[in-house]
């Protein structure tokens, strides 16, 4: 008969022991020695250190946002707005953004060809066109692979406003740990037994699962004994508290919505050292009725990233963060006949601020009535590489998935080097 | 291993030899009590008499007690599912061409068979979506009838669970979302209608010949969610029609030529004119503002219904129609209109920057299929007409469509991938061609009965073999010598999950059905008096109540007190769809079921987390342990370790486990048996099927 004893080896039921076993299986990672930087060849004088991409899915609307135009006949009842920067309009819904327009550089010359949701969105969060045969990782993974690990428990990335995230053919260690609902923050922290029992439990079901992923060589188990890992690892430091915004003061501020929570969240986690957040935030596919929609979100971004740029600013993280805000097409100029507008890949808009981004700036240019880009078209890779470029990620080198095909970040997108100061 | 059938030699029975002629090599074998045998198919039961097919086409009447006890029990179950003879030979002829291409390969044969206990695990989870209870492993454990196994496989496709877990699979396919809609109206009766085709088995070609040519609101005919679901975007409507339906993602042809396929911008217009008629609208009102065509009243309602009814509402009940407080009777009165019909003078118009062939910008596109057979039009609406030419049975596309996607069901991995995108080269390259070729013609032959279907697949020596062990490279070719590694879904965890806590019984647990919600939107506008319509209001009131409180309740029977459902204890197909955010299903990889086949099987800390310390977990292993109390009754330490890995595993244990465990138990007692089962629970290979 064995017991747990002979089954934990020498020192049997300590956390010690524990300790090092779940070390073990982190692929190599020993706790308390962070990795060091692998790339020596980034960008160090790049300023920006983290980055909070804001993504709205379903596709903005350019015209009632970013790009707004005089040409009333495409403007369905949005007017036209001032901001502190002398040739830049928005739309009459960015009220507080308006006041801060000299910290955002804005693209109006987004342009893709991906109509539909998926791929529209794949490659604006990914830098590649969507394949069936391979999964490309979004930007945290990559980070974390060019310019190495930076945090010991907290994880690099954080994925808010989505359940499920993944790491592509990157290792699934490399996952941004998803967080749903940015009030919540991790759900089921209370551990149903505390001290030695629990740590028996968690030897117990390592060594029962080691059998099952030594049968099966498939990255899915082997990706959940990670989890497992990173969820003790967790759940055994005060770094939960990370996740948690109920007692930051400004809660109100950034607006009681999901995106406002969503930015909050995503400031703290900068404080806490998690280098990349995304922030996920739908409701933007704007078919029917684009007056009363854009009415009801734009007010909650407007706030939302308003707040997000003044609390960054105050804590003197705006320097070192990029702010990013991204969508997947932009949306018809012609009203449609359910008085919406549809998707609209030739034109749209995209958003940069902090981490260097040279702020009050205009890049590219639509037409009078938003349908073409005019000068400087920016594709959704080299929107991505202008973001790896920020973050001082070194765009040229190559990474290879396990099948042995060659990746750099964002395709050979090219980075429009001056946003940056 | 029985001999073939084909070999054997019969031996009529004395009443039936003289019909007996060539026997057919499909048909099974039955024994009379004094052990002859007759080889015939099973056509059904009448009264205490069996009654068959012989070979010669003739048909025989026997008494049912003239057959062995084995053989009663087999009539009774093929009376309710039908005879297995073409099923079973179907299945050996899919394994024989199999073979064939395994050995093409350089592959001996098929992984090694699958064993009881994890045939068992795997067709619970297969075929009814969660997996057994310890009682229901023990009975097919303790089972030692030879034809145990197809014996099970018939009963679970009999059984509700095997609905259940159907519906899971289209509402990801199909997705089915309740109240994604304009103005927040619920989408219920048409989710249930999905799952009342499931639990009659209706063809699969029914089906979706009943969602494409749908007319009326969706209480009305609750197929015509179909189509309303897109409402507003009527293009990616088409994109979406020609992914589930056709396995052809022509949706960047809207915009460009397909970079790949054949596919241009004018075949995307031309196709979608298919749909250029169906009207979307309120019912009330010119379908646009923007065009001079006059909208088609909704069905079975007279002109000016709404009108009418408004300002009757506002002179009798005083309803001031504008007012923030008639929020809901707007709602109510939106909801009624939602419809779908066909209108003659709406087009499909090409943009105005097309590019493409066979047509220049700003012109009316003309309804042609890009695939196949030209649709016949004559005489039939346009979307009759789509929908025949779909479902012929001269059209193979749609058939290998949907055996392509079962046959992925079973083996974790479909033929063509992926499933709703892949070009006419892929299929003339796919690895097992022959194969492919033979499903979908079974397909036709099975007139799209998806259960006979799934039937045949689940008796293939193929899909009970063994998991693939080395996880199958996306790109190269995989030959199913089993099936791969698969992560349960998120509603099969789920499911497991409830039938950990609540038993078998779960499947019989109903929820919110949207009945109520139907009754009330069911209207004959012809007969109906504004009374009427007011009476459907006052029934949307009760059910109103706060504003998500649609989403659970049900018909009653009395028109003013809707069910009300408190309990989210139920099947993941019996919640309102899909779960909310950060639920366990949302957490498990749940599609929000904005875009096709968006179920996600990635890991993740959350999900961990929820099994580590979620609040099945505490009842199961916790205080008061769920596990601990179900097996008191059990003697032994030995017995307990078992009982922990049939409830959470359904296997039995090896002997290090075996010891791992009766030390556990030696050493902790009762906590070392809910230790056990909470690393049972936290170990991978719970949330695999194998």
């Amino acid at each position: 008969m064995m017991h747990i004893a002979e089954l934990a080896g020498k020192d049997p039921l300590s956390r010690r022991y524990f300790m090092e076993m779940s070390a073990k299986l982190s692929f190599g990672v020993s706790l308390g020695v962070p990795f060091l930087p692998r790339n020596f060849k980034a960008q160090d004088n790049a300023k920006g250190k983290n980055l909070i991409y804001i993504y709205l899915s379903g596709g903005m609307t350019h015209l009632d946002t970013f790009d707004p135009k005089s040409n009333g006949g495409v403007m369905g009842g949005t007017e036209l707005l001032d901001t502190v920067v002398d040739n830049m309009k928005f739309g009459m819904h960015l009220k507080e953004l308006s006041k801060q327009a000299d910290k955002l550089a804005v693209i109006n010359s987004m342009t893709s060809t991906n109509g539909a949701h998926e791929q529209g969105q794949y490659i604006m969060r990914t830098g590649y066109e969507k394949r069936a045969t391979i999964v490309h990782p979004t930007i945290g993974p990559w980070a974390e692979t060019l310019l190495g690990k930076r945090g010991d428990i907290l994880p690099d990335s954080v994925l808010i406003g989505e359940s499920t995230s993944n790491a592509g053919f990157m290792d699934p260690s490399l996952s941004p740990l998803p967080i749903a609902d940015p009030s919540g923050g991790v759900p089921n922290t209370q551990l149903l037994v505390e001290g030695d029992r629990f740590d028996r439990r968690m030897q117990i079901a390592q060594k029962l699962g080691e059998k099952f992923t030594e049968k099966f060589k498939y990255v899915g188990p082997k990706s959940y004994v990670e989890y497992y890992t990173q969820a003790n690892r967790l759940l055994k430091s005060d770094a939960l508290t990370a996740f948690d915004t109920s007692n930051e003061s400004n809660r109100a501020e950034y607006g009681e919505t999901r995106i406002g929570q969503g930015c909050l969240l995503a400031r703290r986690l900068i404080e806490h050292g998690v280098r990349v957040v995304e922030l996920v935030s739908g409701g933007w596919d704007m078919h029917v009725d684009v007056s009363g929609g854009t009415a009801e979100k734009l007010p909650e971004l407007d706030l939302a990233v308003a707040t997000l740029l003044k609390d960054l600013e105050s804590r003197g993280l705006l320097e070192s963060t990029i702010v990013a805000i991204g969508t997947e097409f932009g949306r018809t100029p012609d009203i449609n006949m359910n008085s919406g507008r549809d998707h609209y890949p030739a034109a749209y808009s995209c958003v940069l601020a902090g981490g260097g981004v040279k702020g009050g700036t205009v890049y590219g240019e639509t037409d009078g009535s938003g349908k073409k880009v005019k000068a400087n078209p920016v594709k959704p890779e080299d929107w991505l590489a202008t973001i790896g470029h920020g973050l001082g990620l070194n765009l040229e080198e190559t990474v290879y998935s396990p099948t042995q095909r060659p990746f750099t970040f964002a395709d050979k997108g090219v980075p429009v080097t001056s946003l940056f100061g | 291993m029985k001999a073939p059938i084909s070999l054997r030699i019969l031996c009529a029975l004395s009443l039936v030899a003289a019909g007996i002629m060539k026997p057919s090599a499909e048909a099974r074998t039955w024994t009379s009590t004094d052990g002859k045998p007759l080889q015939a198919i099973f056509l059904g039961m009448e009264g205490d008499n069996l009654k068959f097919k012989l070979a010669n086409g003739s048909q025989v009447v026997v008494p049912k007690d003239r057959f062995i006890k084995a053989d009663q029990e087999a009539a009774e179950r093929l009376s309710k599912i039908g005879d297995d003879s073409f099923t079973k030979a179907s299945a050996r002829q899919i394994d024989t061409l199999l073979a064939v291409t395994l050995k093409k390969n350089g592959f001996s044969s098929f992984n090694e068979p699958l064993p009881d206990d994890l045939f068992v695990r795997r067709v619970y989870l297969d075929i009814v979506g969660r997996i057994p209870t310890r009682e229901e492993f023990i009975r097919f454990a303790e089972n030692a009838r030879p034809d145990k196994r197809e014996a099970l496989i018939d009963e679970l496709l009999l059984s509700p669970g095997y609905a259940s877990n159907l519906f899971n699979y289209f509402a990801d396919m199909y997705r089915l979302h309740a109240s994604d809609f304009n103005n927040g109206i619920r989408m219920d009766p048409y989710i249930n209608w999905w799952r009342e085709q499931m639990e009659s088995n209706r063809p699969y070609h029914e089906i979706v010949a009943d969602m494409l040519t749908a007319e009326g609101n969706v209480g009305q005919n609750p197929a015509s969610g179909f189509i309303l679901r897109d409402t507003g975007m009527e293009f990616d409507a088409f994109a979406n029609f020609g992914q589930v339906m056709l396995g052809i993602d022509i949706s960047c042809a809207q915009c460009h030529d397909h970079p790949f396929d054949e596919w241009t911008q004018g075949d995307f217009y031309q196709m979608a004119a298919f749909f250029g008629n169906t009207q979307r609208s309120l019912g009330y009102r010119p379908a646009s503002a923007m065009m001079d065509s006059a909208s088609v009243q909704m069905p079975n309602a007279p002109d000016g219904w709404r009108d009418n009814f408004m300002s009757w509402a506002e002179k009798n009940k005083g309803i001031v129609p504008r007012d923030q407080n008639s929020n809901r009777f707007r709602f109510f009165v939106n909801a009624l209109g939602w419809n779908v019909a066909d209108n003659e003078t709406l087009e499909t118009v090409l943009p105005h920057d097309f590019r493409g062939d066979g047509g220049k910008p700003n012109e009316v596109a003309s309804p042609r299929t890009i695939i196949g057979a030209a649709a016949k039009t004559g005489g039939k609406t346009r979307r009759e007409a789509i929908s025949e030419w779909l479902t012929a049975p001269d059209n193979p596309r749609f058939a290998l469509v949907i055996a392509n996607r079962m046959w992925g069901r079973a083996f974790g991995r479909a033929m063509l991938n992926p499933v709703n995108d892949f070009s006419e080269d892929q299929i003339k390259g796919a690895s097992q061609l022959e194969v492919l070729k033979f499903i979908t013609r079974e397909m036709q032959r099975v007139n799209y009965d998806l259960r006979e279907f799934m039937r045949i697949i689940y008796n293939t020596r193929a899909y009970q073999s063994l998991a693939t062990a080395e996880e199958p490279d996306l790109v190269a070719p995989y030959y199913f010598a089993g099936p791969v590694l698969r992560r349960m879904r998120a509603e099969q965890a789920w499911d497991s999950m409830m039938t950990l806590q609540h038993g078998a019984e779960i499947d019989k647990k109903g929820g919110p059905d949207g009945s109520f919600y139907k009754k009330i939107l069911n209207i004959d506008f012809n007969t109906a008096t504004n009374e009427d319509v007011w009476r459907h209001y006052e029934m949307w009131e009760q059910a109103y109540g706060p504003r998500a409180g649609m989403a659970m309740v049900s018909d009653s029977g009395d028109d003013y007190t809707p069910v009300m459902f408190t309990d989210t204890e139920v099947r993941a197909s019996e919640l309102p769809q899909p779960a909310p955010a950060a639920s366990m299903l949302d957490t498990f990889g749940q599609s929000d079921r904005r875009i096709t086949d968006e179920h996600n099987y990635d890991g993740s800390v959350p999900q961990v987390l929820a099994l580590m310390n979620g609040t099945v977990t505490e009842r199961l292993t916790g205080v008061a342990s769920k596990v601990v109390a179900d097996l008191e009754e059990l003697d032994g330490p030995d017995d307990k370790v078992r009982g922990v890995f049939f409830t959470l595993l359904n296997r039995y244990p090896t002997k290090d486990e075996l010891d791992l465990g009766t030390g556990m138990i030696e050493d902790f007692g009762d906590e070392g048996i809910s230790d056990l089962a909470w690393a049972l629970m936290n170990s991978p290979e719970f949330l695999y099927i194998q």
